[in-house]
């Protein structure tokens, strides 16, 4: 008597995470846990200065500390520079441009000797004036902070489709405002490091927190000299990246250079001061919005302008206008449309990739307008943002092609569930009430929505990733994939895509995904990418582990493989789920036959989006994501502290494949959009952060966290992998936008900065401007 | 701290300020405070360092011939969970609530949070309008010795206070408040859990048929120590509260203080602040009935 085996499917579970254990058991092992022999300790002297020649460094005391391995400057490496603007060499000879700088680096047996040792550098310096602000920059006169840019202008931005002026004639209603976003950072809970070790062949193996280790090997070659074939990254677990491990910063070098110096392996692992410091930050932004209606609704025009304070360097923040202009341009119809950043040095912190990449801002001005302008034309936010939602097989002026469009369900489920039109009204009416101590206490409730790359972005020629995948004699599974786990499950939505295809449950499948030795290519985790596309990828490998496997049982059983399925880990006949034969016996018999084989895959994924032409036009991601989010709050108006009561939130997720990880992925997202409306603010004077700690830098903190209410739209994506977009991103988007809708609808006054935190609340209540610290 | 050459335990009183007696040496109890301040180097390492746990006599939470008695290592936690306290001096418990979180409040103690002197400690409030003093003992002429001082004379500044190195604080005391004594205490931190009071306020006073027949006011973080606020004191002593009368003494608080701007908030913050607390706090204690 043989079992009937049914059909499981392992989309839409909810399946724990495979990393959950390891990690909240202590058992994971970030960069802090591992010791190599010989290790010493790497540290960095900083400048004191935001803006000065550097006259002299001697490092002569530092260097005869007993316990001090090699101590290094400029003077000892080959000066090239990183990042996306190559301007940023990792120790600075000439000149400091910032207060995070890195001028010298000592490796030493002991953290007390190296920084002992740090002291020990003399620098003198010459100060240069300095500039705080991108408009001061571009004074006629103002310093120059590179030589190369004397304007320091180092990049510009211009798209346009249609004809604002066009626009601008047709519209019954025009307004404009100015918007102003704050420097924030990602406050991972991991610090960064690196270990940096040479073999006596001259190969360099890095311990890297890298969230694209292929790209990492690319670029970090030229800037420390060595081939990338003779790199290998290995990565330990993450404790965060959301985007600040996309760049090489100058520790990852000089950790290097420390290495070949001394000929030991070298740590060097951040303070949680110098994470503040020495981390990149969310590109602050000016942002001028134009913006126009016709009186029955439609929109007209978007004309918008920023200036990005770009800092000393260029990291990936000043490629941020990529992901602004197409929420300019496309969250909603815009039939006319003109945007210009300008990118300004100055002596500021300098800001990387952050998730959102510039979204977050975008949308709190976009989305701020739309309310506005629903007002003016005397339309309900939720019918105005209806009328102007783009629909399926919508392509936008920008050319991004909309197969899958979820924006309207997203819009209505949200209204409905949380009641937003009456509670919308209610509110009104009291806005203008007096209120009393005691009875201070105001409600409003607001909505936005977003758009996002949910399909990959490709801004390299490739956008694919790589796996192989294996399967071993007693059928159980290892997929070797490009892609990295930074701790946003991908390790588990990947095994469950695999175990989906091959019949088998997640602990029969383990991931790799760590070592460049090892694991294929992939361009990175970034853009919300991986889940679809290193998704599909392993879904192809997986396709083709399990043709071959039917075939086999096929010839074996002499049956037609099309009659055949894999089902828990069993052949089985797919129309009555009678079980034929294991599958680890089938593998098996494949090893022992005459003419043996191995049931081993591989798959490059590669999505069918195209990079964008010189005027930014194009299908650059083989989907998009769309959300809403309504926030209810309350707010004191006699001390501007906002309490965020509930989030209700839609998006269109494609498909949910792990219903756990995508819950995960939204509440963080919440949290993370609310820390940037209205708690977290890194404070920058003249160039100096002040508030580097977790003490005075405001994380949302458990108690403040409101209920979130969660709705999924399935539209099914045909590109997706089982129908899934990608999600990384979206939910963090949003929130600052509705935020602020919600403080109007509760207090009848227009926030246009960030953050609103309680004394910019009140100040702004009470009309009255002057300066915030 | 690599500069620690020395390190000690005692386990009573003449031990420990027999050690103190012989040169510098930094003590810590919870070391909250002081363990954050020695790795950022805001506080010189001393060659000596006393771990004070060990000394159970300073611990715990008494009463007799009036008089409540809290030993200097008494945590906030402990203090939190009194129902003594709770009982005659609410208003102690009220600042122990608002305090830090779960983790901190176990090892924080009263002692460490009146010695390291912030403006903004949270415990020294509530005791200020309680009348508390406090026991500094050392050793002298072969003996522990002790003196009292008036918690509201300890403060010299920021961090600083009257102890001498080879002091200890023993223990804090404070009459037993009278019947009908009314006490609160409000912190306005950014955000609920975790914070560091942008200000603070407490009261203490006697309050028969909606009147205070006397009262104790205090604020945090608008000065460089802990203040009285005498003139909002006598502001509200013999008065019967109303409407006006309580935005009167919030006005008169807000004249009183003359706070600073730092990163958490500028001094016009803070100001309007001490004034909503105290008008928010009146308006409450005097909805409650006597
Ligand atoms: C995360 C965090 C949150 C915090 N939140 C708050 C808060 O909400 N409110 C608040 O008020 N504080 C807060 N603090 C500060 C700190 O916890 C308190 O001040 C605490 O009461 C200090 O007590 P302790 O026993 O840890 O002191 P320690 O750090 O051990 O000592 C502090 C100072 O007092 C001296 N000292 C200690 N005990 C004695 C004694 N018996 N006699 C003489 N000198 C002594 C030490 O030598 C040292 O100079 C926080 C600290 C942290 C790290």
């Amino acid at each position: 008597m043989t079992a009937l085996i049914e059909k499981e499917t392992l989309i839409g579970k909810r399946v724990p995470k495979l990393d959950a254990p390891k990690k909240v058991t202590g058992a994971a092992q970030y960069i802090h846990d591992i010791e190599l022999p010989g290790m010493l300790v790497g540290k960095i002297r900083r400048s004191e200065r935001v803006h000065a020649r550097i006259v002299r460094i001697d490092t002569t005391e530092a260097k005869a500390l007993p316990g001090v391995h090699a101590v290094l400057t400029a003077a000892d490496t080959p000066g090239v520079g990183l990042g996306h603007g190559k301007d940023n060499p990792p120790l600075k000879g000439d000149k400091v441009r910032c207060e995070r700088d890195e001028i010298a680096a000592v490796a030493a047996e002991t953290e007390d000797i190296a920084e002992q040792a740090l002291k020990l550098i003399r620098v003198e310096y010459e100060d240069l004036p300095a500039v705080f602000s991108p408009a001061e920059a571009l004074e006629d006169g103002a310093p120059i902070i590179h030589e190369q840019h004397p304007k320091n202008i180092p990049f510009t931005y211009d798209y346009h489709h249609g004809d604002v002026a066009q626009g601008e004639a047709e519209s019954d209603v025009v307004i404009e405002d100015n918007y102003r976003l704050h420097f924030v950072t990602h406050c991972c809970m991991g610090v960064s490091g690196a270990i940096a070790q040479f073999d006596s062949e001259g190969n360099l193996t890095v311990h890297s927190q890298t969230q694209v280790p292929f790209l990492y090997k690319k670029e970090i070659a030229p800037v420390i000299a060595v081939p990338p074939e003779k790199i290998r990254v290995i990565q330990p677990v993450i404790g965060g990246a959301f985007g600040s491990k996309l760049d090489i910063y100058p520790f990852e070098p000089i950790c290097i250079f420390l290495a070949r110096a001394t000929r030991r392996p070298v740590r060097v692992l951040f303070t949680r001061e110098e994470e503040f410091l020495a981390s990149p930050t969310r590109q602050p932004v000016e942002l001028v919005l134009r913006s126009g209606v016709k009186s029955d609704g439609t929109l007209t025009f978007r004309n918008c302008r920023t200036l990005h304070d770009n800092g000393g360097y260029t990291s990936w923040g000043a490629t941020t206008p990529f992901v602004i202009m197409q929420t300019i341009s496309s969250l909603y119809r815009v039939p006319h449309c003109q945007y210009h950043t300008t990118v300004v040095y100055t002596n500021n912190p300098y800001s990387g990739s952050f998730r959102g990449f510039g979204n977050l801002q975008a949308t709190f001005a976009v989305e701020s307008h739309m309310d506005k302008l629903a007002e003016a034309v005397g339309m309900d936010p939720l019918a105005f943002r209806m009328h102007n939602a783009q629909q399926p097989e919508e392509t936008t002026p920008q050319g991004m092609v909309f197969h899958t469009c979820g924006l309207s369900e997203c819009l209505s489920i949200t209204t409905e569930k949380s009641g937003f039109l009456a509670k919308h009204d209610a509110n009104r009416e009291t806005q203008a009430a007096p209120t009393r101590t005691g009875s201070a206490v105001k409600r409003g409730i607001g909505m936005a929505s977003l758009l996002h790359v949910g399909g990959g972005a490709k801004i390299y020629r490739s956008d694919g990733c790589g796996t192989i995948l294996k399967v071993d004699d007693h059928a159980h599974v290892t997929v070797i994939t490009g892609s990295t786990e930074i701790g946003q499950g991908s390790e588990t939505v990947i095994a469950q895509l695999v175990g989906e295809e091959l019949g088998l449950p997640v602990s029969a499948i383990t991931v790799i995904n760590s070592d460049t030795e090892i694991t294929p290519w992939d361009v990175g985790v970034h853009a919300s990418r991986t889940t679809f596309i290193a998704g599909n990828s392993a879904r192809g490998a997986a396709r083709k582990a399990r043709d071959k496997l039917l075939i086999a049982a096929g010839e074996k059983l002499k049956v037609d493989p099309e009659t055949l399925d894999l089902r828990k880990g069993l052949v089985v006949r797919s129309d009555s789920g009678e079980s034929l034969l294991e599958l680890g016996k089938l593998i098996r018999s494949l090893h022992f036959a005459r003419k043996a084989e191995v049931v081993m895959t591989s798959d490059y994924y590669e999505p069918p989006s195209v990079m964008q032409d010189s005027e930014f036009k194009g299908d650059v991601s083989a989907s998009y994501a769309f959300g809403t989010q309504v926030v209810e709050l309350e707010v004191d108006t006699g001390t501007g502290v906002i309490r965020i009561l509930k989030v209700t939130s839609a998006h269109d997720v494609g498909k949910v494949i792990n219903a756990l990880s995508i819950e995960g992925q939204i509440e963080g997202g919440v949290v993370m959009g609310m820390g940037y409306a209205i708690a977290e603010h890194l404070i920058v004077k003249d160039g100096r952060m002040k508030n580097p700690s977790f003490r005075d830098y405001k994380l949302v903190t458990a108690p403040e966290i409101p209920v979130v209410d969660m709705h999924f739209i399935e539209t099914n994506d045909p590109e997706g992998p089982v129908g899934a977009k990608g999600v990384g991103e979206a939910p963090a988007i949003c929130t600052a936008a509705a935020i602020v809708n919600a403080l109007y609808n509760a207090t009848g006054v227009r926030f246009c900065e960030l953050p609103l935190t309680p004394e910019i609340v009140l100040r702004g209540l009470k009309q009255c401007g002057g300066h915030c610290p | 701290m690599a500069n620690v050459e020395r390190y000690e335990a005692p386990e009573s009183l003449p031990e420990l300020t027999q050690i103190l007696a012989e040169g510098p040496a930094t003590m810590f109890a919870g070391g909250t405070d002081v363990v954050p301040q020695m790795r950022v180097g805001a506080r010189p390492v001393r060659p000596t360092l006393i771990n004070i746990n060990r000394l159970a006599d300073l611990r715990g939470i008494s009463e007799s011939n009036g008089v409540v008695r809290i030993g200097g290592l008494t945590s906030v936690a402990d203090i939190l969970d009194c129902a003594f306290l709770k009982q005659v001096a609410s208003v102690v418990v009220q600042a122990a609530d608002c305090f830090a979180s779960g983790q901190v409040r176990n090892a924080a103690t009263l002692g460490g949070n009146i010695c390291n002197a912030s403006p903004a400690g949270d415990m020294i409030i509530p005791l200020l309008v309680l009348d508390a003093e406090v026991e500094l003992a050392s050793w002298r002429n072969a003996c522990v010795a002790r003196r009292r001082m008036p918690l509201c004379d300890f403060f010299t500044g920021p961090g600083k206070t009257c102890i001498e190195d080879a002091e200890v604080l023993a223990a804090v005391q404070f009459p037993v408040p009278k019947p009908h004594t009314v006490g609160r205490f409000r912190k306005f931190g950014t955000r609920p859990a975790l914070d560091i009071a942008v200000v603070s306020v407490g009261l203490a006073g006697v309050k028969e048929n909606g009147c205070f027949k006397d009262a104790r006011v205090a604020f945090g973080a608008v000065a460089p120590t802990p203040i009285r606020g005498r003139n909002t004191e006598a502001a509200l002593v013999h008065v019967e509260l109303d409407g006006d009368r309580i935005s009167d003494i919030a006005q008169v608080a807000e004249q009183e203080v003359s706070p600073i701007s730092d990163v958490r908030a500028s001094a016009w913050y803070r100001t309007h602040l001490i004034r909503e607390l105290m008008e928010r706090m009146l308006h409450e204690v005097h909805q409650t009935r006597d």
